[in-house]
């Protein structure tokens, strides 16, 4: 043991100062003992922030130029909209789709829903004169895939299933989308927006027969107020 | 009906706020810790939890997101305990534990459980810690019994331990909110890296309640009154002028309402008493701040009050504006109702853990008992109290470097004649 002749107080440690007042310990310590508490471990260098700074601010000036550009040269085209798309959906992929560690129908659904958003800003806002192929073909297809990519991970990972749910559901309400779509004669080319509705209607009855109470429970506690 | 390993639950009314007002710094985490006479074997304490968990469903959980509020699934993954680091009541990363909201750490003979408060309060987190050093004393094979004071894993869980107890005994009738004035805030340097440092002493039991009745004060109320007496000496005295002196110090002393109310829940269940003084004279002395402690103890226990400021608490949280709130918009009216009823009201928590029992056969087995409560930017020095058979353990948690509140408050007992042993984690190496 080790005494502070200032504080009147005993310590067992290998420190030679009291660490209340800071002054030196006197006595010899049981050499044996252990500290209580561990050393100090210092954080593990991080690597990944440098890099994500340079790529941010490649990525910020990239946009800020091409705004510069496409204002000073205006012919009544936001032309730069699609490169500056492709910028942030490449952040957000990356965020999401690789660094997220959140649960992977979360990740399938929000990068679905990102892509077809992506796609629609290339198919109107770009040159080509066909227009109209994102919502005729890209966005009924995708949400079929993202359907049967979610379902497939549930079958693949029962033990968790619950997890996945709301976010089958949510792309399974996202594919009215396209069949409202065809009503309104907004699409043209019909059987990809039926398809992916039938695929959806399909896998919801699957749900709604073999994994009601499920369903239920998913909905009390996500919703509970 | 008892409850099952598969069931989700409700953030109690406590629970709600700390998941969106918790950040690195102000980690809202509290630890107890026990030491063996021996060293910990980590597989066979790996085993122990694993098979307490089953005992406590509501420990088992990890925090989600509804669109309305928070809430606690149960967790299918693993839980791993931990090797203890050099962080006191860090900030719980969800990556390192499978989501768990809480830790169980371990060096040499140090068994310590680390929980976040949306879980649980002291008094929950106690009796998980009983649970299981008994479990892990039985694995070792030791002849250990529980005498009714411990859960033990062969028990079934049963639901009152998993009630609100505050919304059961709130009353809408009594529910007036006291506006407060900000409190004064302790000034230091703050630690570096969000580091905690950690002072515990421990004195003798039976020394310091004799001292206490000769003062005719309670345990709690004697140190409350002791805190002010130090923050006014380190802090505040001789510079009474100052602007930031002129608000009032206020200690913040959780009460547990499991002694009040017939609750036997794990969650949260416990208010609080503040003391309230300005200290901007020049001649308060110990024997004031003692009388102080006790009239505002006196007069904050009183069952009327507790209910209020539970109600307060509650009816915050059922406010149908809020309720019906989605939940992205809700976390930032919870930021500022937590700043209004929160945080900068305090210039200090004064936890009294109270008396820990542990089975007589357990009791050779351990050393001593200790607990810690995070500090933040707010509260920068926080103080638990806990004891132990003839051990009671004092610790001061603080984010900043000086320690001249934890000298004078022990050098007021060795003055006395009382021995006080320390222990540090020595944060003053990491910077």
């Amino acid at each position: 043991m080790k005494h502070c002749d200032k504080c009147n107080i005993t310590i067992e440690t290998k420190q030679q100062y009291c660490p209340l007042c800071h002054q030196v310990l006197s006595g010899t310590g049981d050499a044996d003992k252990m500290e209580t508490y561990p050393d100090y471990v210092s954080p593990r260098r991080m690597i990944l922030p440098t890099t994500k700074k340079v790529i941010m601010f490649v990525s910020i000036l990239s946009i800020l130029i091409l705004i510069v550009i496409n204002w000073a040269g205006f012919d009544g085209r936001y032309w730069s909209l699609i490169p500056i798309g492709g910028i942030l959906y490449f952040w957000l992929l990356v965020r999401i789709g690789v660094f997220s560690r959140r649960n992977i129908g979360f990740r399938f659904a929000s990068l679905t829903v990102l892509l077809i958003a992506f796609m629609i800003l290339i198919d109107f806002e770009g040159e080509s004169t066909v227009h109209g192929w994102s919502i005729d073909y890209m966005m009924p297809l995708l949400l079929m895939t993202c359907n049967l990519a979610i379902s497939t991970t549930i079958w693949i990972r029962l033990l968790d299933y619950r997890d996945y749910f709301l976010y089958l559901l949510v792309i399974i309400v996202f594919s009215i989308a396209p069949i409202v779509l065809v009503f309104t004669k907004v699409v043209t080319v019909t059987w990809p927006s039926i398809a992916s509705f039938g695929v959806a209607i399909a896998i919801l009855l699957f749900i709604v027969f073999f994994f009601p109470k499920s369903i239920k429970e998913e909905f009390k506690k996500r919703f509970h107020a | 009906m008892s409850v099952k390993t598969t069931d989700w639950f409700r953030l109690d009314n406590s629970g709600k706020i700390f998941p969106e007002v918790s950040n690195q710094r102000e980690t809202n985490t509290f630890r107890v810790q026990v030491a063996l006479t021996e060293e910990v074997d980590p597989d066979i304490l790996q085993m122990a939890t694993l098979g307490i968990l089953d005992r406590y469903p509501m420990f088992k959980v990890r925090m989600k997101h509804g669109f309305f509020w928070n809430y606690l699934d149960y967790n299918t993954k693993p839980f791993q305990i931990q090797k203890m680091s050099h962080e006191v009541c860090s900030a719980l990363n969800p990556r390192e534990n499978n989501c768990y909201l809480f830790k169980v750490l371990y060096r040499n003979n140090l068994i310590a459980i680390e929980m976040f408060h949306s879980l649980a309060d002291g008094g929950g987190v106690v009796m998980l810690l009983q649970s299981l050093v008994y479990e892990y004393l039985k694995l070792k094979g030791y002849d250990v019994s529980p005498d009714n004071i411990i859960k033990t894993k062969y028990e079934r869980p049963v639901e009152e331990e998993y009630e609100d107890a505050n919304s059961k005994y709130y009353n809408a009738k009594n529910r007036k909110h006291v506006p407060e004035q900000r409190a004064y805030r302790i000034k230091g340097t703050m630690l570096p890296d969000n580091l905690t440092g950690l002072i515990s002493g421990t004195m003798n039991t039976n020394e310091i309640l004799e001292l206490v009745r000769s003062k005719e004060l309670t345990m709690t109320e004697y140190f409350a009154g002791l805190m002010m007496h130090v923050i006014y000496n380190t802090q505040i005295r001789y510079r009474t002028h100052l602007k930031g002196n002129q608000a009032p110090v206020k200690i913040f002393v959780p009460v547990n309402l499991r002694k009040h109310f017939p609750s036997e829940t794990l969650r949260n269940f416990s208010n609080f008493v503040k003391t309230n003084m300005v200290m901007s004279r020049d001649d308060i002395t110990l024997e004031e701040l003692f009388d102080h402690a006790k009239q505002e103890f006196k007069n904050g226990m009183t069952k009327e009050e507790l209910i209020r400021k539970m109600s307060e608490n509650v009816a915050f949280e059922k406010n149908v504006f809020l309720r019906f709130m989605p939940y992205f918009i809700k976390r930032y009216a919870l930021k500022i109702g937590y700043n209004m009823l929160g945080m900068k009201l305090n210039t200090m928590s004064l936890t009294n853990i109270g008396k820990v029992v542990f089975p007589k056969s357990m009791e050779p087995y351990i050393f001593d008992v200790t607990a810690a409560v995070y500090s933040g930017k707010y509260n920068t020095v926080n103080c638990a109290i806990l004891s132990y058979r003839d051990k009671l353990k004092i610790s001061f948690s603080r984010s900043i470097l000086e320690t001249n509140m934890e000298r004078e408050f022990f050098r007021h007992f060795t003055d006395k004649g009382i021995d006080v042993s320390i222990e540090s984690n020595f944060v003053e190496e990491f910077v």
